[in-house]
């Protein structure tokens, strides 16, 4: 069988399954959820890329250009704001989502 | 297709608003910590500035240019002023209360004008790649504003937290976003529009892209179940950052939603507004229930708050032209009269002192009865008892939905249910405003410390306290430009 | 048949380091498979013919973004044991939604026929067409706002990383050039006029 759209789909969809299932089983580690969250974005970007080629247009490119874009600028905020709980608390593990404190 | 030079006047706000913040930022690096307080006025000149630009940028009709990615109609204008009038009010009330607890940055104002810069953009966004930037450009700065206090723990776990959600809710909006550009090939809203509804509506991929999509609105507005975020982090924030985010970005929450699901997809309504409802009922019911629980008054109000954004989706559901001005009349007056009840909540406060628990407005009535009259004038309204103006807010809204459920058919007892379940929830939740009244009139103050705040601050929250009960009294003036705005 | 095989080649490279990136219990390996995901990634993008995005990636992410995550894990010195916490436990529930997301997504990318005609086969594109140029010209015309919109949000990143990390910090020895360069002889020489020793 060729490969066509559908199986570049498939892919992303592994991708992205993969990196929600790494949100929820290193929920602690924050770096390790920050690698998570660019492997989303990959499996993203691989979704715009496949349909743009299948659907011979160029917006898709252009979208997956903004989003490797504004992705460097929230890994950078993102790293620096894990350099400010590091340096506050000396670790950089973060308690679980209390839903109903207090 | 040829290239066309876009019109560059619609967008004479934004770039208005860019050029001003350019020039705080330099001007910013000449100002001594001391007289950071220049930095302050510049940032308020710059508002004003903007807000006379976006007066001489209203449309006569709704422009599009910059090849559809940018709209300009007079929903715009009517939000985008309400934005940069919250702004120049949030620095108003946080000024003192930054100089007094040694954050003398003027990066705050700085990273606040990008975030108002980011809500333009998402208010005038006509397609999903500019609503994705300007949501980004809002949450880029909410989450460098959340950690902005570095000594703070607090702040920092806050603003993790903040980021880690927020950057996977953007992934899954964009995921979704990416599902609908490969089923319609377009982005743009309007071009959207129509080629759903030639479609038609009854495809997988595209609800698969809907509900993701809507994962991305539920988070920004902060529905349950998104809503895990939104009380670790107004009390985690700083107070002048609380006010920000308790007020200006819901604002933005609306915008975000009416461009994408009433502009782009109104062809998948029948799809949208179940889910919708699902997040909407359970964000009355159980921000209200947390609410009452609370002894800290920004987690309070952070509950409070999903309990609104439940109403202001609840006029989204309703789907219809009543329904959406009521959801935008809900959203404005939500917005300011949030923006009160923060703003006593940093009045309060001192340096080194944080007025961050309900036992700290007991006899605030004999510390100083006007501005224990202005907090009842924001409770009285957020509950919901008439004449105050979130009465009419959500009389509004339960009016829309029943008026939806007149013409629903075999769905109609939903309509009449959720407009029972309001009320309902609306009397539940007067509880815990009317606990704060208590703690203020009836109660023996603890703290005897008079209030120090500056002149121009109780000027501006004695103002923000008449509106509410000022358009309360008179509802008509606004209302009727909400349904001019959406016609 | 040799396009094929590259993709299933480069695609079970990459699910198997999306895999590393979230079982491996060193964050340093972590980003080492990170890297190598984004490798295969750029070359399944060329494959798609997306040849300035595919480079892109590589020279954006792997050059840049992935090294700043190496930096930021060698300074703050993680300490693995405490934060492998709670891995076992959360683990069933994170492989059961991976796996009801990936046959959910499947069915929706299976069943549904595309309304593409071209399925399997791409349409073909122009003797002469070139993927950067092509971007190009939209990017500079039709994308100019979001363009703009990008550059703005990189300068609101240098600011708030600036502000979040950067700190003055007390009793730091500094070189002042306009000092140094400023100084005169007469700052720093003291001529001493001595009664020069007679010799016996």
């Amino acid at each position: 069988m060729t490969v066509g759209l559908q199986h570049y789909l498939t892919l992303s969809a592994v991708l992205f399954a993969i990196a929600i299932a790494g949100i929820f089983i290193n929920r602690r580690n924050v770096i390790l959820l920050l690698m998570c969250i660019e492997l989303m974005l990959l499996a993203v970007n691989f979704n715009f890329v496949a349909f743009s080629r299948y659907l011979g247009d160029e917006t898709g490119q252009v979208f997956v250009f903004f989003i490797l874009t504004v992705a460097a600028a929230e890994a950078a905020i993102g790293l620096a704001i894990l350099v400010v709980l590091f340096r506050n608390r000396r670790s950089i593990s973060v308690d679980d989502i209390s839903e109903m404190k207090g | 297709m040829p290239f066309i030079t876009p019109d560059f006047a619609p967008a004479l706000a934004e770039m208005t608003l860019l050029g001003a913040l350019c020039v705080v930022l330099i001007a910013d690096l000449f100002v001594s910590d001391e007289r950071r307080v220049i930095t302050f006025w510049i940032s308020i000149a710059a508002l004003a500035v903007t807000l006379i630009a976006i007066l001489a940028a209203q449309p006569l009709s709704r422009e599009i240019t910059f090849s559809g990615s940018f709209v300009n109609d007079s929903l715009s204008t009517v939000l985008k002023f309400a934005a940069a009038l919250c702004l120049g009010v949030v620095f108003i009330y946080s000024r003192d209360y930054l100089m007094r607890n040694g954050l003398r940055k003027g990066e705050f104002y700085l990273l606040s004008l990008f975030g108002l810069l980011g809500i333009f953009v998402m208010i005038s966004a006509n397609s999903m790649l500019t609503i994705y930037l300007g949501m980004e450009m809002l949450s880029l700065s909410l989450y460098s504003l959340v950690a902005f206090d570095r000594d703070s723990s607090s702040c920092a776990e806050a603003a993790m937290k903040y980021f880690v959600l927020g950057a996977i809710a953007s992934g899954a909006f964009l995921y979704g976003v990416s599902l609908i550009y490969g089923v319609t090939g377009t982005i743009q809203f309007d071009v959207l529009t129509t080629r759903v509804a030639e479609a038609g509506s009854d495809d997988v991929a595209l609800w698969f892209g809907l509900a993701f999509v809507l994962v991305g609105i539920a988070f920004k507005f902060g529905a349950v179940p998104f809503h895990m975020w939104l009380p670790d982090v107004y009390q985690g924030a700083r107070t002048p950052v609380t006010i920000y985010l308790g007020s200006l970005t819901k604002l933005a929450s609306f915008a975000l939603a009416t461009r994408i699901l009433v502009e782009g997809l109104p062809a998948l309504y029948e799809q949208w507004h179940q889910m919708l409802l699902v997040m909407a009922v359970l964000s009355l019911i159980f921000g209200n229930i947390v609410a009452i629980a609370q002894t800290n008054i920004k987690r309070m109000l952070a509950y409070s708050t999903i309990f609104h954004v439940g109403f202001i989706l609840l006029g989204f559901f309703a789907g219809n032209a009543e329904g959406y001005q009521a959801s935008l009349f809900y959203t404005l007056t939500y917005t300011f009269t949030a923006l009160g009840a923060f703003g006593t909540v940093a009045l309060l406060s001192r340096a080194g002192f944080e007025a961050e628990n309900l036992e700290d407005f007991r006899g605030l009535n004999a510390r100083s009865p006007w501005f224990a009259a202005m907090m009842a004038c924001f409770m009285l309204s957020l509950a919901g008892i008439p004449p105050w103006v979130g009465f009419w807010a959500k009389l509004h809204v339960i009016a829309a939905v029943l008026d939806a459920g007149r013409f629903a058919g075999d769905t109609a007892v939903i309509f009449f249910s959720v407009a029972v379940i309001m009320v309902l929830f609306s009397v539940v939740g007067a509880f815990y405003y009317l606990r704060v009244l208590k703690y203020m009139y009836f109660d023996e103050a603890v703290d005897r410390h008079t209030l120090e705040a500056p002149a121009d601050m109780r000027v501006a929250l004695s103002l923000n306290g008449l509106a509410v009960i000022g358009v309360g009294l008179a509802p008509g003036g606004l209302f009727a430009l909400c349904a001019q705005v959406i016609g | 048949m040799f396009l094929n095989l590259l993709f299933y080649t480069f695609g079970a490279v990459l699910v198997g380091a999306a895999l590393g990136v979230v079982f491996s219990r060193n964050p340093v390996h972590a980003i080492m498979f990170l890297v190598l995901a984004f490798f295969n990634s750029a070359v399944l993008w060329l494959l798609l013919e997306a040849e300035f995005l595919a480079i892109a990636l590589v020279l954006v992410y792997v050059g840049a973004v992935m090294v700043l995550f190496l930096f930021v894990v060698m300074m703050l010195d993680v300490n693995v044991e405490q934060v492998r916490e709670g891995f076992a436990r959360y683990m069933p529930v994170g492989l059961l939604v991976a796996f009801i997301m990936v046959v959910e997504l499947g069915q929706v990318i299976w069943v549904r026929s595309w309304g593409i005609s071209t399925l399997t086969t791409a349409p073909p594109l122009p003797e002469d067409y070139s993927n950067t140029k092509a971007l190009g010209k939209v990017l500079y015309t039709e994308h100019v706002y979001a363009f703009e919109l990008a550059s703005v949000i990189l300068l609101l990143a240098i600011v708030a990383a600036i502000t979040l990390t950067m700190r003055k910090r007390p009793n730091l020895k500094q070189q002042d050039i306009a000092a140094q360069v400023a100084v005169r002889r007469e700052d720093r020489v003291r001529l001493v006029s001595m009664p020069a020793e007679k010799k016996e």
